[in-house]
């Protein structure tokens, strides 16, 4: 079998210059192609390295040497030239830059007469030190900010309130109480509405990446960029977009529930990636970061199973998820033959094969070892029944758990 | 002549290259402070921070835009046009220094600019610094894509139209440029994360 890579088109997908259809099979070949990310890090950090060339400006001198070789050749074009410079038919000089002389200087060979020139001067002298004084301004100014609109209430940007709309520049925070709501354009590629009592900050715009923080309460996003632009740091873990829409809410403790609503978010840190569907959600948890995901229509009992496994080390409680899983909760059981030890990790793959049987050249062996690429071509072959809806057992169990 | 064209106008409409083909010094002085940052930043860094270079080039750019403005009929945008006169003249000069140092008085890598010596301390200087050295160690047909797209923004249809490439042969020499730029500076990744926190 061959898969067929996108590493000619990543910088073209970085910059928004594929069509949805093409951006859309780079995105789903990402997800699973660690070739292919390796390499789109790679472009990335290209990117992000062009990007730190500073935009420049011209000496003020440059249109004194414009001007001064025009002139040059309109002194020359005020003198007579002989029949050969001449075009035939025009009788202009046949020099082209002469030509141009000839009719920006009809008279006096100069641009700006004296009076103007010495006015100019002047004039260039005050705007120098005008900018001195400016240059403070322009560095507060230049910074990039987001749009805010208020929805209800009174939202707040570093400690103000803002009116109808207020601008969230990086490095500051917007909260809201428990009366008021904002909504935040992100850049140009989507939106994130924030509910009553959150607190987020803008952490960093720039072309390959949109970060916000979350450091409690719960917001909306809809991205509709490609893949891996849009992040949002929670105390516990990291919600990469990867082109969806979801719900992520982070109480005070700094427990994080991420509802995915369409597409697919991956939450993660350095050590753990969980990657969540639509319909499916991931809770997390500072010091032990992302838990497995699970479909939201999963019985109350496997996701209370589930979470005791992942959040109090309670092994016992695989017996109720593997005995509690249906065909869908394969995304479940997928990401838990990673997280277990090697002697449960057998009993998981015999629960998932018995649900999903394994595509050809997937072995136990190879599983049970976590072979990288058996492990993505079981993922591959099972991401069709993740596909569905869903109804919200998971905010009983959250609520019954943490809150 | 006298510029009354150009009130309330855009620099680059109809009515102003008109009056540039008829010689409206006002528009010619106008088309330059609108481009002239651009056409800089293009040379200078196309020539590795040299800045004697950009700004002779930046001139010459000015010099043959207004001597061919009659040869502009609006076939394409302005900046199109704009644009691949100054590739050419970065092109050209180029070649011309090649020339000259194969006579031993090459001057094609010079040292960089001395007038950031202070913010050199600076971590995001430093990282500029390396990149504008990498980037001008490009070969040229990458270099002028991706000075095109960083610096003049451009989509890829337009850098294909001042290129005269196809949009797959854009896509393709942005892709090479950056692997190379990132392959050849990915020990800076850390000073890079600074300088953006700096930033």
């Amino acid at each position: 079998m061959f898969t067929r890579h996108f590493k000619k088109h990543l910088t073209a997908y970085a910059h928004g210059e594929l069509s949805p259809t093409e951006a859309g099979r780079v995105a789903g070949h990402l997800r699973h192609c660690a070739a292919c990310r390796a390499e789109f890090e790679e472009i990335k950090l290209g990117i992000r390295l062009v990007e730190c060339l500073p935009s420049v400006s011209a000496p003020a001198d440059l249109w004194d040497g414009i001007e001064a070789a025009l002139v040059r050749e309109a002194n020359r074009a005020q003198h007579p030239v002989s029949q050969n410079q001449l075009d035939a038919h025009t009788h202009q000089p046949t020099n082209p830059l002469r030509r141009a002389a000839r009719i920006l200087f009809p008279e006096d060979g100069s641009l700006f007469p004296s009076r103007r020139r010495a006015f100019a001067a002047a004039f260039a002298a005050v705007c120098l030190a005008l900018v001195a004084g400016s240059v403070w301004f322009y560095m507060r100014s230049s910074r990039p900010t987001w749009e805010v609109a208020r929805v209800e209430g009174a939202p707040r940007i570093a400690s103000g309130r803002i009116g109808e709309r207020g601008r969230l520049a990086v490095g500051e925070w917007l909260e809201t109480d428990a009366a008021s709501r904002a909504e935040i354009s992100v850049a140009n590629i989507g939106e994130v509405e924030v509910e009553p009592n959150t607190r987020v900050r803008l952490v960093e715009t720039r072309l390959t990446e949109h970060r916000l923080e979350l450091a409690r309460g719960t917001l909306h996003a809809r991205i509709w960029a490609p893949p891996r632009l849009f992040f949002v740091n929670t105390p516990s873990a990291v919600a990469a977009d990867l082109g969806c829409a979801y719900t992520l809410e982070v109480d005070d403790a700094g427990r994080g529930l991420l509802h995915v609503t369409s597409g697919y978010v991956a939450l993660e840190t350095d050590a753990r990636e969980s990657i969540v569907p639509a319909g499916a959600a991931c809770l997390t948890k500072p010091g032990t970061g992302p838990g497995t995901p699970f479909f939201e229509d999963a019985p109350e009992g496997f996701v209370e199973s589930l979470a005791k496994l992942d959040f109090e080390g309670d092994r016992a409680s695989l017996d109720a998820v593997l005995a509690g899983a249906r065909p869908r909760d394969t995304l479940t059981l997928w990401h838990l033959l990673s997280r277990v030890g090697a002697d449960e990790r057998a009993r998981v793959y015999e629960r998932l094969a018995a649900l999903s049987p394994p595509p050809e050249g997937v072995t136990r062996e190879g599983v049970v070892r976590l072979d990288r690429a058996m492990l993505d071509a079981w993922k591959d072959n099972l991401e069709g029944n993740w596909l569905g809806g869903s109804t919200p057992a998971v905010r009983r169990v959250w609520r019954k758990l943490w809150q | 002549m006298e510029s009354g064209v150009l009130t309330g106008e855009s620099t680059t409409g109809e009515a102003v290259i008109e009056a540039c083909k008829l010689g409206d010094r006002e528009a010619f002085r106008r088309l330059f402070e609108k481009y002239k940052d651009r056409v800089y930043s293009i040379a200078l860094y196309f020539f590795g921070g040299d800045e004697a270079t950009a700004a002779d080039v930046t001139q010459q750019v000015f010099l043959k835009l207004f001597t061919r403005i009659s040869q502009f009929h609006g076939e394409a945008e302005f900046t199109t046009w704009l644009y691949r006169l100054t590739t050419n003249t970065c092109v050209d000069e180029q070649r011309k220094r090649k020339r000259v140092q194969q006579f031993g008085e090459g001057i094609e890598v010079r040292e960089p600019r001395e007038r950031r010596t202070q913010e050199d301390r600076l971590a995001r200087a430093e990282v500029a610094h390396a990149v504008e050295r990498a980037v001008a160690a490009l070969r040229p047909k990458l270099r002028v894509v991706m000075l095109l797209k960083y610096f003049e923004e451009m989509s890829y249809e337009e850098i294909a139209g001042v290129l005269n490439l196809s949009k797959g042969t854009v896509a393709s020499r942005l892709n090479r440029g950056h692997k190379i730029l990132a392959r050849r500076l990915g020990h800076l990744r850390g000073e890079l994360v600074r300088a953006e926190q700096e930033s």
